[in-house]
């Protein structure tokens, strides 16, 4: 029925026109006239081969094979490929079913002309809705009549023309606003950038200074051999506390690893109840309460299950679970004897498997002790040069990198990196979100921006529902539960709509329409994960019109938005008036 | 025949094959009764046993005494007395034997002491203590006058008594054992306790035994043979199933008897079961059933295909058909019954004149209690027992037009926006419809006659936009009861007292819908009257005189109940067991609903239309049913077809499934299959279960919306053909759609064809497909007739044998058989009342040379009230036949009045009046003949008017298409008598 709209706003324009044109036969539009001159013969349009004596025009019996002698009947609406097929009774070839004329044509003097569907002439209703003079009604088949209401409805729908006009103006002026206020924040964002940008070139300075400042300190450090107190006794003492640490961590690991197999097992036995229960049970007695149950298990079931194929932890933990003279790993009693004398760096060194470097160490630690002081710090000195040689060439271990053993200095100079580098890294971050979020697209002009994160609601039955724009779509219940996440902002998307519109103007009407989808939210029982499709038409404020479930989890939402206002996009409330159900 | 028999058994074969490899949901077994776990069944099915495995020793125990026989104006009385053996006095059974004006007999067999009272109950029942003896009071509105030419004749063996149609039946009533054969033209049609099944159980007292003697007798389960006292005790007195114990307070009651048909080999009918039509043997063997089939009105979750099982409705009516013979019985019992069948080859009999083997079919009924009372009918046709049955229980209800049209459903349109939204998508895809319907959620809580304030908040805005079309609502109303206090109705029923009663004569609490709830008991006509009230637009409020009612719920189902029914020792009105009438309490609250919806206009009454879910002889008198909760899938929608089938044979034509399928969702060929199958579903209906995915036809997307648009247009486009056997359904019982054994009675090869049918009277064949991804059908055409495809008119000659025929998925098997003549309005429109008055086409379906001749009918009237019954109506026939003469006309049609004139009423004369413009349109001759060729015109002489000619044009045959011809606009009035010379 498309391609009629050109011609339903042709007929607009040529209305005055044709007032003064010699009487068309019934229900023939004005774009329609040539055909109908004739006052002796009448060729189909489609096929003018076919050649009809004029009474045959207007006889409520159908001669063409596209319908065209039948403009003021209904003789011809069977023509149709949503008809039965019957052998073609009235063409001569094959002609395609396909009707020559948009309809029955309604002059609705007083008010706008229109086509009727050939389905609805003489069917003993008044479509006033797009025959407002009654015309369609002119066999006054059962006795009905169809007064003329083109008058009244005329006026009315005048008047609610002007109110749209006017809305319309105040739709198109609000989103002149939210496009100026989408622009301002968009200019926030770039300034910001610009800010960023600055602050970042600066912030790695810093870095780079505190890096170097601390590579300075560390050098310095990692250099010093302490010399430390005898912490034999304490490592002892430190050990034994370990020990019965760890004892108690196993044992609890060990209860709490057997509290969680009676539970996986207590879970095992309950899942299967439940499983069994939703095999079982009658759907058809839709018994709330138990419909709800059964989705709330179906939604569990289809979550991941944390402890499936967990075999290589459990070997883990029985590994772990072992008492360490079994496991070997750690021999207590090598720690809890009494230590040699040594200092800081034997144990390192033990721990480490340079034998090289160990020799070496302790034989020159050994040596040092006969030297008197000032060779002694020299020696101290040299040897320390070589160690950061031996360090820094990789042959030896660094000193342990333990706060408490870690001077002031170091820690000071590092914190001061760790901040430049935090500092830096928050910019870079933020950077990065506002410069895709300048690439983000926020529909036309923009305009969008200005909307986001606000939400509109609206309920419907037992739930209220809510948009938020370009974030997620929401279904509350009234009585209790929470709230079921209907789908996350995904995408700007147009379809086409083709809906009529009502009087308060709340409608999407006819033509392309943007949409938003939100895809991707709650896992629905026996279905996918909610998604909800946001239809928009410009309407002077937000409103939710209308939501509906396409099918089980799909929902629509019809959304009157300035954002979508234009003259130039879709959603334009004026296209909406166009009578095209034709 | 042999051939037949192996096709038959392969056949049921391949069927059990299917069944096996494709998964569907499986009905819960543990919740029905096999016959096992129900001890009458278990009880007489053992007196079978023993009489089969004893043949020659066997004797029934039951007498009838000559002297006690008395014949009276078509009556005969006796008593007949059952021996106990020694030591027991016999007890006594008074037999009833009617003979009937129609030529059918009524054997009825009442108890004594219970007809007498002259018995104890258990546990201080309040039950009444006779035998159910009102199921005829429900069941049985006319047909009952005596046959008072019906003449005996006594000899000491038995009793002879000639009756019927010039007295061409004869009933031989054995006098020992008590035995009835029925005879017409010198053969036996129908023997009843041949087998000696015969089986009542009379009462008792409870003999409580020594607790020794009960575990011998436990140990001891073989019954002695022929002993009161060693027969098996332990279902007598007590019986658990499922947790629920039936505390039995009237001991063992049932009655049970064998009915023999010799030499027939199919049986059809009983329905309700999802099976072929043709009845199969239940006591085990290949490709038999191994239970018998059961009628005991149940809400079974998820049935099974190709089962005995019980479903929602029954009517115990059955069918025994061979080559040009039919006769049937009607076992009118409320309680549970069952039938066993068995089909036995016996050896010719040497002194019949047949050659070769012969098939007896064996029934066994027996029911749990009431009286045993079976009518016989000796045909000679199917239509002849249809009828006769209609006679006596009621035609289906002439419904009101709309009715017949296209029905969107669903479980649920959530709200009256909703519904809005749906009713412009129809107009917007020009898709035709009627009716919408609101399912269980439109309801506040669940509480009946109340709207839900939140989703419904404007009822009648709802209803007046449908009335813009002239569409309707139909809106569900079940027998349960919200239990909850702030609720009037569940406070009026409990007040007056008008709910079923438990067994301890308190209110029955059970658990439905609404959770806790009460169930009206619409035996009781203070009830009924109270249920009136309720359905006053004042008192329903928020309805419309569009609005309509669904009554499902009504075997009745109760969640928590014994197989989902209500407990056998229950109470209702009259103080009758639930036993004793389960199967009539679906009947019951249609009744009280159609009543109701009456009295909603009583001024103009108009027909009221109420969908039912359980049914019981009768019920066909109120309006539709349908198969209840089916299944999306391929086999349930094969299985639609012989279950509206088996309706159709059995009274019951207003009949259909769920197009669609309930549970699950279909496929989109699935579901534009079922809709070219649907739209021939006398009630065509879509409908879906509350967790499936949207699927109005609008929503299927191309090409399927398109299908299924032309295929409910063509429903649409044939409704005046619809609405003609409609009535003649409701004149004389007729079927809607006819198997082909009603059609060609003597058309062997083809009695167990149950999945094409015809329509009405009018030469339409339909055959859909059922099967997934079939690109054609094979259709059975009687040998000799010549069939044209509904759309393109190729032609098909029947030999007796399937031939194949293409149907891609846009193309619906029909065919028309030359010989009709059938009406049809081409115009689409919105909805059905608004083609009342559009013109109509004539179809004219010529056969061969041979067959030129043709003939159908027209019935209409306003659609929606009673002024038929005052002659406002038209009922046209029309004739076609060829010339005989060479200088007079090639072919003449002619309508004709079916009305007596003298008949014509103040309303008849206004009716016809007002039709007057009404006229048709178009003559399209099938199979014209080719002398037509060249001709332009015809000639119209119509009453009152001027001679005058209309356009002709022919179309030739070719490619396997037949000629045809059209007569352009002959205008003759579709009230007017006329003639149409070619």
């Amino acid at each position: 029925m498309r391609p009629f709209d050109h011609l339903l706003l042709l007929s607009t324009t040529l209305c005055s026109v044709v007032g003064t044109e010699a009487p068309r036969p019934r229900g023939v539009g004005p774009e329609f006239s040539k055909f109908y001159k004739a006052t002796d013969s009448f060729k189909c349009i489609s096929n003018p081969s076919v050649v009809l004596d004029i009474a045959q025009l207007n006889d409520d019996f159908c001669d063409c094979p596209d319908g065209s002698d039948e403009p003021g009947t209904s003789a011809c609406s069977y023509l149709s490929d949503l008809s039965p097929t019957t052998p073609s009774d009235v063409s001569i070839n094959d002609s395609v079913k396909t009707l020559a004329l948009p309809g029955f044509y309604c002059k609705n003097k007083g008010h706008q002309p229109s086509y009727l569907p050939f389905l609805s002439v003489n069917d003993g209703v008044c479509d006033y809705d797009l025959c407002c003079d009654g015309s369609d009604e002119w066999a006054k088949v059962g006795g009905i009549s169809c007064e003329n209401r083109c008058k009244e409805l005329g006026k009315e729908w005048r008047k609610n023309e002007e109110t749209r006009q006017k809305t319309l103006g105040a739709a198109q002026k609000k989103r002149k606003e939210l496009v100026a206020d989408a622009a301002r924040r968009r200019k926030e964002v770039e300034d910001r950038i610009q800010s960023l940008k600055t602050q970042i070139e600066g912030a790695e300075i810093k870095v780079k200074d505190a890096q170097a400042t601390m590579l300075d300190v560390e050098r310095q450090e990692r250099g010093k051999v302490i010399k430390g107190p005898s912490k034999a006794s304490k490592t002892g003492v430190l050990a034994g506390l370990a020990k019965e640490r760890i004892e108690e961590l196993r044992t609890s690991l060990a209860d709490v690893r057997s509290q969680r197999d009676s539970a996986k097992s207590r879970l095992v036995e309950l899942e299967k109840i439940l499983s069994t229960f939703k095999e079982e049970y009658n759907p058809n007695f839709n018994d709330e309460g138990v419909k709800r149950a059964v989705r709330s298990w179906e939604e569990f079931a289809a979550r991941e299950k944390p402890w499936e194929g967990d075999d290589a932890h459990d070997r883990d933990l029985d590994e772990i679970s072992k008492p360490d003279s079994e496991s070997g790993a750690i021999n207590w009693d090598e720690w809890e004897k009494p230590e040699e004398d040594t200092d800081v760096d034997v144990r390192e060194c033990t721990a480490d498997s340079l034998h090289l470097s160990h020799k070496l160490t302790f034989s020159v630690y050994k040596i040092e002790e006969y030297l008197p002081g000032p060779v002694r710090d020299w020696v101290d000195k040299r040897l320390r040069d070589l160690r950061l040689l031996l360090i820094d060439n990789g042959i030896l271990a660094p000193t342990r990198d333990s706060s408490d053993s870690e001077s002031k200095a170091v820690t000071d100079a590092r914190s001061s990196l760790q901040a430049a580098e935090d500092g830096l890294n928050d910019n870079k971050k933020e950077l990065t979100r506002h410069e895709d979020d300048l690439k983000k697209d926020y529909g036309l002009d923009d305009v969008f921006r200005a909307l986001k994160g606000q939400c509109v609601s609206k309920d419907s039955g037992e739930y209220t529902y809510e948009l938020c724009w370009m974030e997620q779509t929401k279904q509350k219940p009234k009585k209790r539960g929470g709230d079921t996440g209907m789908g996350n902002f995904v995408r700007f998307d147009t379809i086409a709509v083709d809906d009529e519109v009502p009087a308060d103007g709340k409608g999407l009407g006819s033509g392309q329409r943007v949409v938003l989808r939100y895809e991707n939210g709650q896992h629905c029982w026996n279905g996918p994960n909610r998604s909800t499709l946001v239809v928009l038409a410009c309407a002077e404020s937000d409103e939710i019109w209308k939501i509906t479930e396409e099918e089980k989890c799909v929902y629509r939402m019809e959304v009157g938005t300035p954002a979508v206002c234009s003259s130039s996009t879709a959603g334009n409330p004026a296209s909406n008036q166009v009578k095209d159900e034709l | 025949m042999l051939l037949s028999w192996i096709r038959v058994d392969l056949l049921a074969l391949l069927v059990c094959l299917l069944c096996n490899v494709i998964p569907i949901a499986a009905v819960k077994h543990e919740n029905f009764k096999r016959c096992d776990q129900s001890g009458f069944c278990r009880r007489n099915r053992a007196i079978a046993d023993e009489a089969t495995s004893n043949e020659d020793s066997w004797a029934s125990p039951y007498t009838l005494d000559p002297a006690t026989i008395n014949v009276q104006n078509g009556v005969l009385k006796g008593i007949v007395s059952k021996s106990l053996g020694e030591g027991y006095g016999p007890v006594s059974f008074p037999l009833t034997i009617t003979f009937l004006e129609s030529g059918v007999v009524r054997v009825s067999i009442d108890e004594e002491k219970r007809q007498k009272g002259d018995i104890e109950l258990r546990h201080g029942s309040v039950a009444r203590k006779e035998r159910y003896n009102e199921a005829s009071k429900w069941a049985i509105v006319g047909a009952l006058n005596n046959d008072r030419r019906a003449s005996p004749s006594m000899a000491a063996e038995a009793t002879t008594i000639i009756y019927g149609p010039d007295n061409s039946y004869k009933a031989v009533i054995k006098h020992f054992p008590f035995a009835i054969d029925f005879w017409r033209a010198n053969e036996i049609h129908v023997k009843f306790n041949g087998k000696g099944f015969l089986n009542m159980e009379h009462w008792r007292p409870k003999i409580e035994k020594p607790a020794k003697e009960a575990i011998e007798a436990k140990e001891d389960q073989q019954p002695i043979e022929n002993t009161d006292a060693g027969e098996d005790e332990s279902t007598w007195w007590e019986e658990s199933f499922g947790g629920n114990t039936d505390s039995k307070p009237k001991g063992p009651e049932s009655v049970g008897l064998d009915i023999t048909f010799p030499g027939y080999e199919h049986v059809f009918g009983i329905p309700q079961h999802a099976g072929p039509l043709s009845l199969k043997q239940t006591r085990g063997g290949s490709g038999n059933f191994d239970e018998p089939y059961r009628l005991y009105n149940s809400d079974v979750f998820e049935y099974e295909m190709d089962s005995p099982m019980t479903l929602y409705g029954a009517i115990p009516l059955m069918q025994a058909h061979r080559k040009d013979s039919t006769v049937g019985v009607f076992w009118l019992n409320a309680a549970e019954t069952w039938i066993d069948i068995v089909k036995t080859k016996v050896r010719t009999n040497p002194l019949s004149l047949g050659t070769g083997r012969k098939i007896d079919t064996q029934t066994h009924w027996f029911s749990e209690a009431g009286l045993l009372d079976v009518f016989v009918f000796l045909g000679p046709t199917p239509r002849d027992i249809v009828h006769a049955y209609s006679d006596l229980t009621g035609y289906t209800q002439l419904p009101p037009h709309f009715a017949i049209a296209y029905h969107q459903c669903r479980w649920n349109y959530v709200s009256d926006d909703d519904v809005r939204e749906v009713d412009r998508k129809f107009d917007k895809h020009n898709i035709p419809y009627d009716i919408i319907w609101l399912d269980l959620e439109y309801t506040n809580e669940r509480k009946y006659f109340q709207w839900d304030p939140h989703t419904f908040p404007d009822p009648l805005g709802m209803q007046t936009q449908l009335d813009a079309h002239a569409r309707k609502l139909v809106v569900l109303i079940d027998p349960h009861i919200k239990n909850t206090h702030d609720y009037s109705v569940v406070d009026d029923l409990k007040s007056k007292s008008l709910a079923v009663r438990n067994k301890d004569n308190d209110i029955y609490e059970g658990w439905c819908w609404p959770g806790s709830a009460h169930w009206i008991d619409c035996f009781s006509p203070d009830a009924q009257k109270w249920w009136t009230s309720l359905f006053q637009y004042k008192t329903f409020q928020g309805t419309a005189p569009n609005l309509f009612i669904w009554n499902d719920m009504n075997e009745p189902s109760v969640f928590n109940g014994p197989e989902t029914t209500m407990p056998k020792d229950n109470i209702h009105y009259g103080n009758w067991e639930h036993r004793d009438l389960h199967n009539i309490n679906g009947l019951t609250f249609v009744n009280a609903t159609y009543n109701a919806l009456l009295q909603r206009d009583p001024k103009v009454p108009k027909r009221p239309f109420v969908l039912t879910r359980s049914f019981f002889s009768g019920s066909q008198r109120m309006g539709a049913m349908w198969t209840g909760d089916n299944q999306a899938s391929w086999p349930h929608l094969a299985a639609s077809i012989p279950m509206v089938l088996a309706n159709n044979i059995a009274g019951f034509p207003f009949s259909g499934a769920d197009v669609g399928g309930f549970f699950g969702n279909p496929e989109k060929d699935l579901l534009t299959r079922w809709y070219q199958a649907g739209i021939f579903y006398p009630f065509f209906r879509a409908h879906a279960h509350i967790d499936t995915r949207r699927r109005e036809p609008y929503l299927a997307g191309e090409p399927y919306t398109k299908i299924i648009t032309s295929a409910i247009r063509l429903r649409y486009q044939l409704l005046p053909t619809w609405y003609t056997a409609f009535h003649q359904a409701s004149v004389d019982g007729s079927p809607i759609l006819r198997p082909h054994y009603y059609v060609y009675p003597g058309d062997e090869a083809a009695f167990h064809i149950d999945d094409q049918f015809f329509i009405g009277s009018t030469g339409l064949l339909a055959k859909p497909v059922v099967s997934e991804g079939a690109n054609s059908v094979d259709i059975y055409l009687p040998a000799g007739k010549t069939f044209y495809d509904y759309f393109d008119y190729t032609v098909y000659r029947g030999v007796g044998k399937s031939i194949p025929f293409s149907a891609p998925l846009e193309k619906i098997p029909l065919l028309m058989q030359g010989g009709h003549i059938f009406p049809r309005k081409e115009r689409p429109r919105k909805s059905s009342g608004l083609m009342k008055w559009d013109p109509y086409t004539l179809v004219v379906v010529l056969g061969d040379e041979n067959e030129m001749h043709a003939e159908g009918e027209l019935y209409i009237d306003d659609g929606e009230t009673f002024d038929y019954g005052e002659g406002a109506f038209i009922h046209r026939k029309f004739t076609y036949a060829p010339s005989i003469s060479s200088n007079a006309p090639m072919g003449i049609l002619r309508s004709q009045s079916l009305t007596p004139p003298s008949k014509e009423s103040k309303k008849a004369k206004a009716y016809l009046q007002s039709m007057e413009h009404v006229r048709i349109e178009k003559i399209v001759v099938i199979n014209a003949p080719s002398q037509w060729d060249g001709r332009a015109s015809v000639r119209i002489l119509e009453d009152g008017q001027r001679e005058r000619n209309a356009g002709l044009r022919y179309w030739k045959a070719e490619g396997g298409k037949t000629a045809w011809a059209v007569v352009r606009n002959p205008n003759v009035g579709i009230g007017k008598g006329w003639k149409i010379e070619f």
